[in-house]
């Protein structure tokens, strides 16, 4: 069993986080940029180079601050909480792609501008089918031309860069990083449901990638590490999220009154708001302990058991916080008016990401049942 | 390095002194069926099994790691009784006996008794000499527990107590009771309680044997009729009975630590599931190929992790700080529910042999999945229902309005 650790520094990073969040992305300006043409203001972007978050896990040597995943965890936690509409996430994800499986050039090259705020990076990872482990790549190299369609890609819309999975003339499954800029590309936004995060479709038509703008790790292998450190990422968000609604929908059961009393008094409310927060702190333990095992860097298969196993929780769980908190607010809850909508429908669209639950229980099963005495 | 700070390779070598221990001393199988846990030690030989397997267990520093010298405890430091009880779930050897007096008797004499109290009753509850129940529960008092109508009233140098208690785990083997009675009938329903360490083998108390769902016994019903008793029975003070017994509760439900050894903290119920599923097949076919069985298993596997690494979270305070009192009182609440949900389904699993019950030759394991699912109801039920933790839960961690 892996030992949690969280020390002081954690809850420095914690009060700093929700200090600015609050200060500068209360959930009216969500509300705001939710209707603009990007979802997010730019200019939030140098603000977390400077708070040192978008460096937070990328190496010291390579311009970030060389923290650990508890660290992350905290972190998006509380930008989940908000619902912090930025491209965050999509660029550390991006950097921990970059991190495990590039070459020292390009880790050199690339790093340095992720962690100074200097680029928005995202994985573009999902193919049209909704298929995303690199095995089901669709986009091909040919003779040093990149050509095919990848969807959902987050943040797509403004992104400077793109790491994009594809199969290689010799048959292997390799990764790609690919400029916005470059001659063949070409970006189309989606239309989604959540508006706090964009993504949109990407389509390479024979766009020149040289060997150098690929990384040398398969991107099975590349995959391999990301894929727990997504998941845990991702389960730290999705808490926040699933916590700000179970606050919010508690709070209106305590002020809203039906029969004389306020509806919080009935078990019918009550009763299924404690189960939000069992779940809730059930989600905690497993993403802290995800983390502590990743930070821990011993045996990686508990860390990914772990992990995929606060991707599974964290995927079923939010989507029902949103789906009380829906319901719980009643009329109001059912419209536009009511904040519970943003969770919800952010819940909606994290929960395939890196796999939902009935994709990782699948996983999970196999493990268990593998390892059990 | 202060004692109550203990390092961390202290702490591991003490681990393996308890695993060796038990691995050198687990009892031999008895010939008899044991009970799971104290709910149902029914036999006087079941009974006497088990206080000389905790007299053992007293011997070797087991019992009362982290109490008071002074009291019989070991004086050792905060982590061992854990480390001990984690061990027994691992070696799953026969639990503690007096798990009353252990875990809620004994904690809320340490916090509340006078020193006499102290040295009078904590040793004998270690050792296993005086065994206690617990005297809550009224036929007309149960989640409503304010409601009770059993009366204490001073009489001279005793109070005189009459009444009527229920669901009284091992009251036909106890010595000592902690009883709740009311001294004061004319004041507020909360305000006339107290809380009485009452000897129950005196005249005037009848204790009548229940018998469970499971066919086993192990419980009571428990009569006073003119019951006297020293006034230095009373624990805290005249009306203190209800605040008192709200720590006791807080033990019992696991929301407070303090018990000198659980009845061994189970964190393999997956493991368990799935030694029982390779033997099974459904039709035709082993159940483990089954992608429907294969995800409830994982889904027990999720929450049995979440469950166990909530334990450790629980004492980093920087995790729990926003909550700080969630944890501890969901608990009892998760921990049987999610028994209770997985022996129902180990059940589903064994198809029509779930229906056979112990002696039957043809049962697997010796029912005891069954035994556990139908025990499970006594957790989900004693100590607080689920839906009395939910209450406490959503007011007192989510600031709900009161249920009325």
């Amino acid at each position: 069993m892996t030992s949690l650790r969280y020390e002081d520094e954690h809850a420095l990073l914690r009060d700093e986080a929700r200090r600015w969040l609050a200060a500068h992305a209360p959930l009216s300006r969500v509300r705001r940029l939710a209707d603009g043409a990007r979802g997010d203001d730019p200019q939030d972007w140098q603000a977390l180079a400077a708070l040192g978050w978008l460096g937070l896990v990328i190496p010291e040597n390579y311009g970030g601050s060389g923290l650990g995943f508890t660290h992350l965890a905290v972190l998006l936690e509380e930008t989940g909480r908000q619902l912090l509409p930025s491209p965050m996430l999509a660029t550390m994800l991006a950097a921990i792609a970059i991190e495990r499986g590039g070459s020292e050039a390009q880790k050199a090259r690339v790093l340095p501008r992720l962690a100074a705020g200097d680029l928005v990076a995202t994985l573009a990872h999902v193919e049209p089918s909704g298929a995303w482990y690199p095995a089901d790549t669709t986009v091909t190299r040919t003779r040093g031309r990149l050509s095919g369609e990848k969807h959902f890609v987050w943040h797509a819309p403004t992104a400077d860069l793109f790491v994009v999975p594809f199969r290689d003339d010799d048959g292997a499954a390799r990764m790609a990083l690919v400029d916005a800029t470059a001659a063949g590309v070409a970006v189309e936004a989606e239309i989604g449901l959540d508006r706090t995060r964009r993504s949109g479709r990407l389509r390479l038509r024979e766009v020149a990638v040289s060997d150098d703008a690929v990384l040398p790790m398969s991107a099975g292998a590349v995959f391999d590490t990301l894929l727990p450190r997504a998941c845990t990422a991702l389960a730290a968000e999705m808490a926040g999220g699933a916590d700000a609604l179970l606050t919010m929908t508690a709070t209106y059961a305590t002020t809203r009154v039906q029969f004389g009393r306020p509806i919080g008094s009935f078990q019918a409310v009550k009763h299924p708001l404690v189960n939000v927060l069992i779940g809730v702190e059930e989600l905690r333990s497993l993403v802290y302990a995800a983390a502590s095992a990743l930070d821990a860097g011993g045996d990686a298969g508990e860390a990914e058991l772990l992990a995929r196993m606060a991707k599974a929780h964290a995927s079923d769980l939010y989507v029902f916080a949103a789906s009380r908190a829906v319901q719980f607010h009643g009329g109001f809850g059912f419209t536009i008016d009511c904040d519970a909508h943003f969770y919800f429908k952010r819940a909606h669209a994290s929960r395939p990401a890196f796999g939902d639950a009935s994709h990782h229980l699948r996983w999970i099963a196999e493990h268990v049942i593998a390892h059990a005495g | 390095m202060s004692e109550s700070q203990p390092s961390l390779p202290d702490l591991q070598a003490f681990r393996q002194h308890v695993c060796d221990w038990l691995s050198a001393n687990a009892p031999a199988d008895p010939g008899f069926t044991l009970p799971q846990n104290m709910l149902a030690v029914a036999t006087p030989e079941q009974f006497e099994f088990l206080r000389a397997w905790q007299r053992q267990l007293y011997g070797a520093g087991f019992v009362g790691a982290e109490w008071p010298r002074e009291c019989g405890g070991r004086g050792m430091p905060a982590g061992t009784q854990r480390i001990v009880d984690q061990e027994m779930g691992r070696a799953r050897v026969p639990f503690m006996l007096n798990a009353i007096g252990l875990s809620w008797a004994g904690p809320t004499i340490l916090r509340y008794g006078t020193e006499a109290q102290k040295r009078r009753y904590i040793a004998p509850i270690l050792s296993a000499d005086e065994i206690w129940c617990q005297g809550f529960s009224e036929p007309e008092a149960g989640s409503d527990l304010a409601a009770l109508r059993t009366r204490a009233r001073r009489d001279d140098d005793d109070y005189v107590i009459e009444g009527h208690k229920v669901w009284t785990t091992l009251a036909h083997f106890a010595d000592y009771m902690i009883l709740l009675a009311r001294t004061d009938p004319n004041t507020a329903k909360h305000a006339g309680i107290s809380f009485f360490l009452m000897p129950i083998r005196v005249a005037g108390v009848v204790v009548q044997p229940l018998i469970k769902m499971t066919g086993e016994g192990g419980f009571n019903q428990v009569l006073f009729s003119s019951v006297r008793i020293p006034l230095d029975a009373l624990l805290g003070q005249e009306g203190q009975g209800w605040e008192i017994a709200m720590t006791t509760l807080s033990f019992e439900r696991g929301a407070s630590e303090g018990s000198a050894g659980s009845s061994a903290t189970i964190t393999d119920s997956v493991d368990r599931l799935i030694a029982l599923t390779r033997a099974l097949r459904r039709d035709g076919r082993p159940v483990l190929d089954d992608a429907v069985v294969r995800e409830r298993i994982a889904r027990f596997a999720v929450e049995e992790e979440a469950i166990r690494y909530s334990i450790p979270r629980l004492h980093i305070p920087g995790l729990v700080a926003d909550r700080p009192a969630a944890l501890p009182l969901m608990r009892k609440l998760v921990s049987s529910e999610f028994t209770q949900r997985l022996s129902d389904f180990a059940c589903e699993l064994q198809g029509y042999a779930a229906a056979l019950w112990i002696d039957d030759p043809a049962a697997i394991d010796a029912a005891e999945w069954q035994r556990t699912y139908l025990n499970s109801f006594g957790v989900t039920i004693g100590g607080g229902t689920s839906e009395i933790l939910r209450n406490i839960l959503g007011e007192r961690v989510l600031g709900l309005p009161k249920t009325r």
